[in-house]
């Protein structure tokens, strides 16, 4: 059992990673990245490609994969020059079908179909299986805590205050003066990376990869984070990772207090499960679960906060 | 308001994280035997997991009423694959961490099969597959992988054969880009050249999941080749077949039986006839077949019913008889008689119930399966099964031609 929390704990940390990076893209900046799953499996394949192929130890391999991850950020986001909604959203979406084929059907690279076996693994050697998967879980949360550091960080510097302003209405930042586009293509690429590095210590964590790991499914995973979680608020994501994991494993164990469901039906209990965790989410706490917190306003605008917040709000309409 | 429900809901995710840990007390008392089951219930393998599960479960059910095995009781977890490796990583985490299982069976796509590999060959776990991956044994470093299923090579071989047989010389070749195809095409073409036929244009793999597929018929029927092999499943088969016809082709189509099934008849209707098919078959008519047949209430009619059930059942039978034979549950010895029960020598027996009995009596048995022989290789792989050759008459499957190809 012990082992099993373990297993859960450092998968949905890796989830959470991935939340935390599409939280700066979306949550912070507004950018609509559909395509998670790309630099996830980018990354995965770089830090695989560059352990197994070249040698290199694990620490290689995860710098690799965040270097690729940026490179594919830059190129995506330098595609869609305005960066905007929805075509972001088409243009990361196919990106991430994109990288998949390329996945598939790249054998001399990837080994196609057939699946990536991994053999180094970040682990001392003579730890047993035990000692292993804590050990690995220790630096899952590492990674996690890395990253949550910096994008909190940066959420309370002032240039977290310009992110958050581009994703309200981007004409104001502009108008003040920021490179809009520099901004957004930044808070993109540092997603990416972050992405791309939770693909790395996926792959090297599995030990076997094959394209079908990096199939649509575990974006939407990503998106149900930052929506059950609270989008914008980092706490939120990562407790909306958890969250989603618990619901998705905890549900197996309903199974034999139900026994008159069939295993097939309990499969589908569980998507049912997790609809309704969005529903309730949605219709209770809008927000999320632990909603954004309306930082800075009350100190800058002193007493007419709440009206001045108002008037900013009635404009985002007519502008946009 | 936020801090408080912030701390509830922390307490909360911790109980119900801890909620198993609970459950499990009430367990521990009779120690039976753990087994775990893992077929895809839902996505692509959906069609196929249900009668996997039921093999198990039946199986499992028929040996705990009659008194378990070695006096202990067998505890089988059903978890979904869902098709996907990521999802059957989780869930073998579940059965090997929390469940404890000493063995998954049921494992029916080859990514999920290597995908808890890992898993499985740290834990000391064994698995029980019917995935055709090349890479199955490859990623078995314990040798605790055992397969039903004809690897993705021998498919080439014996479809390639059975091609040779019914007077095809010029075959020309294409398939989803999967691992399934793409390992076969080389033993397909050279199974194909070496009996002296001859491969028309250039095989090539496309993508599954386009939207059209004309430009994939277009190419495969380029120079009009007599005949022609799609290594398809239903879904791309149909699309390709359908612009097959459009574009007039009249040569032979042959394909798999899986991208046959009556999905393809009714989409196709009356075009459907003369497309030949083939694949591995369990021996039809065979008293270990009809008696799984039964066991899972379906009558035998002399027809292929399901093609991977019959796989499951001889998974379940023959680790429960290794059991018996073992007298014991340790992984490295139960593999060892895994080897005996199924490859014999000994009587040949074609249920739980008959070996264990003779195992009782201190006799050596060979098991005789619903599926295959089941006689393994050193690397757990199957040494050979049936493949069967149809052509599809009046939207029915004729059976034409059979052969034993080494898998």
């Amino acid at each position: 059992m012990d082992a099993y929390l373990v297993a859960i704990l450092t998968i949905a940390g890796i989830y959470a990673i991935m939340a935390l990076g599409l939280n700066i893209q979306f949550g912070m900046t507004g950018l609509m990245n559909f395509g998670v799953v790309g630099f996830y499996g980018l990354g995965a394949y770089a830090s695989a490609l560059v352990t197994e192929s070249l040698g290199l130890p694990f620490l290689a391999g995860l710098v690799v994969a965040m270097i690729v991850g940026a490179l594919a950020g830059i190129a995506v986001a330098s595609l869609s020059v305005r960066l905007s909604g929805d075509f972001l959203a088409i243009v990361t979406l196919g990106f991430a079908e994109s990288v998949r084929l390329v996945l598939n059907n790249e054998d001399w690279l990837t080994r196609g179909p057939r699946g990536f076996s991994i053999e180094t693994r970040p682990v001392p050697d003579g730890f047993g299986r035990d000692e292993a998967s804590l050990f690995y879980l220790l630096l899952v949360l590492t990674a996690l805590a890395v990253s949550f550091l910096i994008v909190e960080r940066l959420a309370r510097t002032p240039y977290g205050r310009v992110l958050r302003a581009i994703r309200e209405d981007d004409l104001v930042p502009a108008v003040l003066g920021k490179n809009v586009f520099l901004y957004r293509l930044q808070a993109f690429v540092i997603g990416s990376v972050m992405m791309a590095a939770a693909g790395s210590l996926y792959a090297h964590y599995v030990q076997t990869i094959t394209p079908d790991n990096f199939v649509t499914a575990v974006a939407i995973l990503v998106w149900m984070s930052l929506v059950i979680g609270g989008t914008g608020n980092n706490f939120g994501v990562v407790l909306g990772a958890v969250a989603v994991m618990v619901i998705f494993e905890g549900s197996r164990f309903i199974a034999p207090l139900i026994p008159w469901l069939d295993a097939e039906q309990m499969s589908a209990l569980r998507f049912i499960a997790i609809g309704v965790a969005l529903i309730f989410t949605l219709r209770f706490r809008p927000k999320g679960l632990l909603p954004e917190p309306q930082c800075g306003v009350p100190e800058v605008l002193g007493a007419s906060a709440p009206q001045a917040s108002l008037k900013l709000k009635d404009q985002k309409g007519s502008i946009s | 308001m936020t801090s408080v429900s912030r701390r509830l809901f922390l307490a909360g995710t911790t109980l119900a994280l801890a909620t198993p840990v609970f459950l499990r007390q009430g367990l521990a008392q009779s120690e039976p035997i753990r087994i775990g089951s893992l077929p895809p219930l839902t996505g692509g393998g959906g069609p196929y997991g249900p009668e996997i599960a039921d093999a198990h479960r039946r199986v499992v059910d028929a040996v705990n009423k009659a008194g378990g095995v070695l006096g202990r009781q067998i505890q089988l977890t059903v978890e979904n694959s869902e098709t996907n490796p990521e999802a059957a990583v989780r869930a073998a985490r579940k059965l090997i961490d929390v469940d404890r299982v000493i063995a998954i069976l049921g494992t029916w796509e080859s990514s999920s099969t290597i995908g808890i590999q890992p898993l499985a060959q740290q834990a000391n776990v064994l698995q029980f597959s019917t995935s055709s991956s090349e890479s199955v044994p490859d990623g078995d470093k314990k040798g605790l992988t055992f397969n039903l299923q004809p690897l993705n090579s021998a498919w080439g071989v014996a479809l390639a054969n059975l091609a040779l047989k019914r007077g095809f010389r010029e075959i020309a070749f294409a398939g989803p880009n999967n691992d399934f195809a793409n390992s076969m095409v080389d033993t397909f073409r050279a199974s194909f050249v070496a009996g002296g036929g001859k491969v028309a244009n250039e095989p090539f793999l496309y993508n599954p999941n386009q939207p059209s597929y004309r430009a994939e018929a277009e190419r495969l029927i380029r120079g009009n080749p007599p005949s022609v092999f799609v290594a398809g499943y239903v879904n791309d088969f149909t699309a390709v077949y359908r612009e097959l016809i459009r574009a007039g082709y009249k040569g032979q189509v042959f394909t798999t039986s899986f991208a046959t099934g009556p999905q393809f008849k009714e989409a196709v209707g009356a075009a459907a006839n003369g497309v030949l098919h083939g694949f591995p078959v369990p021996p039809v008519g065979k008293d270990a077949y009809d008696t799984y047949l039964r066991l899972v209430g379906k009558a035998p009619g002399g027809q292929v019913q399901n093609p991977y059930g019959c796989a499951a059942y001889d998974q379940i039978n023959v680790l429960l008889l290794a059991i018996e034979s073992a007298k014991g549950i340790e992984p490295s010895k139960l593999r060892e008689h895994i080897f005996k029960v199924a490859n014999g020598p000994g009587e040949r027996v074609t249920t739980y119930a008959d070996g264990a009995k003779l195992l009782a009596a201190g006799k050596a048995i060979n098991y005789d399966g619903a599926s295959s022989a089941v006689e393994f290789k050193p690397n757990g792989m199957l040494k050979s099964r049936d493949f069967e050759l149809y052509e599809i008459r009046d939207g029915r499957d004729v059976s034409v031609l059979r052969i034993t190809s080494e898998a």
